[in-house]
């Protein structure tokens, strides 16, 4: 191997997918021939709401079922199986008070396989049945897999309760946001669910792929021409009135601290203490809250896991996580019920410390390190890089990766201290046992 | 330094044994930001009975391998998280029932972070104060597995499947168990399981290979250790039949979680042949019971299963078994259902067409796999271990037959090795 062939020289590249129009989607691809599959993602941005949360949900659901091509779901994944195990799933997710739809396709490079040469054109074919050649009869989506779909939903909905720590932020999600959309369960709620029908479930898909915002995103070794070729003739969608959505995120200022305590049959209790930080990715101080973030929560040299695991040794995992998109810290811990006054106090301590700007060299250094470290990291993932580029542009403020680093490199101890002037608890939340007495 | 291309994947793995008996791999990736590194031991939560240097027959409290794990990253004078930190890199470690692994990935410093992480894994340090403080820690994270019904109904169904075999322990250990650790246990274990020729070092990512040897060949002929010393283990008899038929315990849960366990009745094999039983095995689990295969679709139209329904098999020297399960609203019925679907799989046979698919489908997902240097390192390490290589996969893969398969169907898929495990709410939700 010759010496000159490696470039490991660990430098920064950009994330620099080219953006086009295509058939009324923005079309990203990025060309890089460091992965064995092609990555197809594509996102369909809706509003957060009570009215479709639960339809949006279960439409994701549905999609999965069927096309026209495949009618009968075991076809369908034969298909899949067909194209070298493709991988194929439609979810929703939540961000910010946005629900973002997406149908997500990983396909092996045809460069790996001696005998095919066209397994991109059949994976974004397939991408394109989802999109525009459903499976219809008398204009609704099948009433089997609606029916069915609806119970795979309602379930999804109550296994929430097994994963505790899951389990626990949702609770205090929808304590803190009470009549925000933000407290929404991603899933919708089961109520909703006898009320679709399969005739309503496809006038709402048609409405969806038709008007809202769709991002289609392609990471692989790829020709970018030659994709949005396919792209164009195999996704014939039609696209009218395509409209922005209205997102309001009104900022809410604290005024009191709440306290919330629910009850389960548990071992371990889990205290989540939700804050406002009034600051979005948008915003010129999003790095400074990733700073504060990283000091208070983020990694092991943090303040939360030396205080109040190493030090107090309280609990076994004590971290902190952004929201970015609705500007939500979340501080979690799991704690042995005893110590719940003492943790709370050990923890605000800590959120005290920060707010005077006792933060040392070795805090901030650390914290530069690592948070640029995980930024890096981010170009060695297909998913992480759609994820980083779909931010910027939902949140209309696109940065590139290394202006990101730089700005983290760039953020004082002063400016950490400005955020902390922002951020202010909201709830306080106990997911306790139901032995002793209620406090 | 050995060189082996692997050019069906594009692939190339440089190799040394170095004279302290350390195995190092050196898997480069092309354009690749970040480098990942795993230093492990062929130690875990089963190795708690041994002969220790002098050759007296020592059982250890449960739960220490996975003890010694946590107390590496104490040292006397610095603190090894903080030390990964400075560099940017992020570390972690953790414990199976048949290795310990110390790894870190970073984007930067690339050779500080590789010094240091063979330099904190070979200097042990520690104090009675300091395994007493880990014994809260260590608790709580107990406790937190305690109240995961995801790991509760796995435990329960290896500890119906195995009757002595160690791995019917939890990893981790009790509060009771992890009470009696001291730091002399901690010590002996050490001494007889960390020494750098039972161990290996995988690096993966974005590095020049030749530098990368000499700097790991400099930093352990700095080091002097004691000759290896012979590792002996001791394991109980384990008898063929499963422990139990059934074990349910109770947690809050949304539905019934069940797991059907099968026992591998035979152990022993080695190398190719153990890979090519593994992947059989689980080419058959896929066309038994994939998102494509009539069995699902069966048992998802009736209600049965949800979407957490899933399959595996494990696979090593000394055991191997194939887990079936999922949520349900019917542990029972699904546990019979399943049963009888087997039973019909083996008189109907394997389709042709099937059999294709499912290979290239498995073939697929390696090749998917590979876009993951986290994959590559902790698989690549596991294979070894078992005289394998991870890059091997598609020719084993593309070596099975119908015949073979069907065979295999037979053999491993027998209703006398099969246990269940069950976990469901004690009383309905409030």
């Amino acid at each position: 191997m010759e010496k000159g062939e490696w470039d490991m020289s660990g430098q920064t590249t950009e994330i620099a997918f080219q953006s086009s129009q295509v058939n009324g989607m923005n079309v990203h691809i990025l060309p890089t021939a460091k992965f064995k599959t092609t990555t197809i993602v594509t996102m369909i941005e809706q509003a957060l709401s009570e009215e479709n949360v639960t339809i949006t949900a279960l439409l994701a659901m549905v999609m999965k079922r069927a096309t026209a091509r495949f009618p009968e779901t075991k076809r369908l994944r034969a298909h899949l199986d067909f194209l070298y195990g493709a991988i194929f799933d439609v979810d929703v997710m939540k961000k910010g008070e946005r629900q973002v739809l997406q149908i997500y396709m990983e396909v092996p490079n045809e460069k790996y396989l001696s005998k095919d040469a066209t397994l991109l054109e059949a994976t974004i074919q397939f991408v394109g049945d989802m999109l525009t050649r459903p499976l219809v009869e008398n204009g609704a989506f099948l009433e089997k897999y609606v029916t069915q779909e609806k119970e795979t939903l309602r379930k999804r909905m109550e296994s929430l309760i097994d994963d505790k720590m899951k389990y626990a932020n949702q609770r205090v999600t929808e304590e803190m946001c009470k009549g925000e959309p933000f407290s929404l369960l991603v899933q919708g709620s089961v109520e909703d669910l006898p009320n679709i029908t399969g005739e309503e479930l496809y006038t709402y898909f048609q409405e969806l792929t038709a008007s809202n915002p769709i991002n289609m995103f392609v990471v692989g070794d790829v020709e970018p021409q030659n994709v949005s070729e396919i792209i164009r003739a195999q996704v014939p969608i039609e696209r009218t009135n395509v409209k922005a959505l209205q997102i309001t995120n009104t900022p809410k200022q604290v005024s009191k601290e709440r306290e919330v305590i629910d009850r389960l049959d548990v071992n371990q209790a889990k205290l989540n203490i939700g804050c406002r930080t009034q600051i979005t990715y948008k915003d010129d101080d999003y790095p400074a809250l990733l700073m504060y973030n990283g000091v208070l929560g983020g990694f092991p040299h943090s303040k939360l896991f030396v205080n109040v695991r190493e030090k107090e040794s309280l609990a076994y995992y004590a971290v902190s996580r952004l929201e970015s998109h609705k500007g939500i810290l979340m501080m979690m811990s799991g704690i042995d019920v005893n110590k719940y006054q003492r943790a709370v106090e050990i923890i605000k301590e800590q959120l005290d410390l920060m707010g005077k700007g006792s933060i040392s060299e070795e805090e901030l250094g650390l914290t530069r390190a690592t948070l640029s470290n995980q930024f890096r990291e981010l170009t060695d993932s297909a998913r992480g890089m759609i994820d980083f580029t779909y931010n910027g542009v939902i949140s209309g403020r696109k940065r590139q990766l290394t202006e990101l680093l730089q700005a983290i490199n760039d953020v004082t101890i002063d400016e950490i201290k400005q955020v902390a002037d922002k951020v202010k608890i909201d709830t306080i939340y106990l997911l306790r046992d139901k032995k002793g007495e209620a406090q | 330094m050995q060189t082996t291309v692997f050019e069906q994947v594009n692939e190339t793995v440089y190799h040394e044994k170095l004279e302290n008996g350390l195995q190092v791999y050196l898997v480069p990736k092309q354009g690749f930001s970040k480098t990942y590194a795993v230093f492990t031991t062929r130690y875990g939560s089963i190795d708690s009975h041994f002969r220790t240097k002098s050759g007296e027959e020592i059982n250890v409290p449960d739960g220490i391998a996975h003890f010694l794990e946590h107390k590496m990253f104490e040292k006397k004078d610095r603190d090894v998280m903080h030390e990964f930190s400075k560099n940017g890199a992020s570390c972690n470690a953790f414990t199976s029932f048949n290795r310990t692994a110390y790894l870190f990935s970073c984007t930067d410093k690339l050779d500080d972070n590789l010094n240091l992480l063979l330099d904190y894994v070979q200097e042990p340090y520690f104090t009675d104060a300091s395994v007493e403080k880990e014994k809260g820690i260590i608790g709580q994270e107990i406790t937190m597995y305690d109240d995961n019904p995801d790991w509760k109904v796995y435990m329960n169904l290896l500890k119906a499947m195995y009757q002595k075999y160690p791995i019917n322990i939890e990893i981790a250990g009790t509060i009771e168990t992890i009470s009696h650790i001291t730091k002399e246990y901690l010590y002996q274990c050490y001494e007889t399981f960390y020494h750098p020729a039972n161990m290996l070092l995988l690096v993966v990512g974005s590095f020049e290979p030749e530098a990368m040897m000499k700097l790991i060949r400099e930093n352990q002929a700095a080091k002097e250790f004691p000759p290896a010393p012979q590792i002996t283990r001791v394991f109980p008899e384990e008898p063929a039949a499963p422990a139990q038929a059934k074990v349910e315990a109770f947690l809050t849960v949304g539905l019934p979680k069940c797991m059907i366990g099968i026992k591998e009745r035979e152990n022993g094999l080695t190398k190719e042949a153990l890979l090519k039983r593994e992947l059989t095995t689980k080419l058959i689990l896929d066309l038994a019971f994939g998102t494509s295969s009539a069995v699902y679709e069966r048992l998802y139209d009736s209600g049965l299963i949800t979407e957490s329904f899933d399959f595996d098999y494990s696979s090593e020297q000394d055991y191997a078994y194939t887990i079936i399960g999922g949520d349900t609203p019917d542990p029972e019925r699904l546990v019979e259902t399943i049963k009888a679907e087997i039973e019909q799989l083996k008189q109907a046979g394997i389709d042709q067409d099937d059999f294709e698919r499912a290979k290239r489908k498995k073939i697929g997902n390696f090749l998917r796999s590979l876009n993951s240097v986290e994959f590559i390192a902790n698989q690549f390490t596991s294979f070894k271990f078992n005289g394998n290589d991870l890059f091997s996969v598609v020719p084993t893969l593309e070596s099975i037959t119908r015949e073979d398969a069907y065979e295999r169907l037979k053999e491993h898929f027998v209703p006398e090795q099969i246990a269940v495990s069950i976990v469901r709410s004690a009383s309905p939700q409030e």
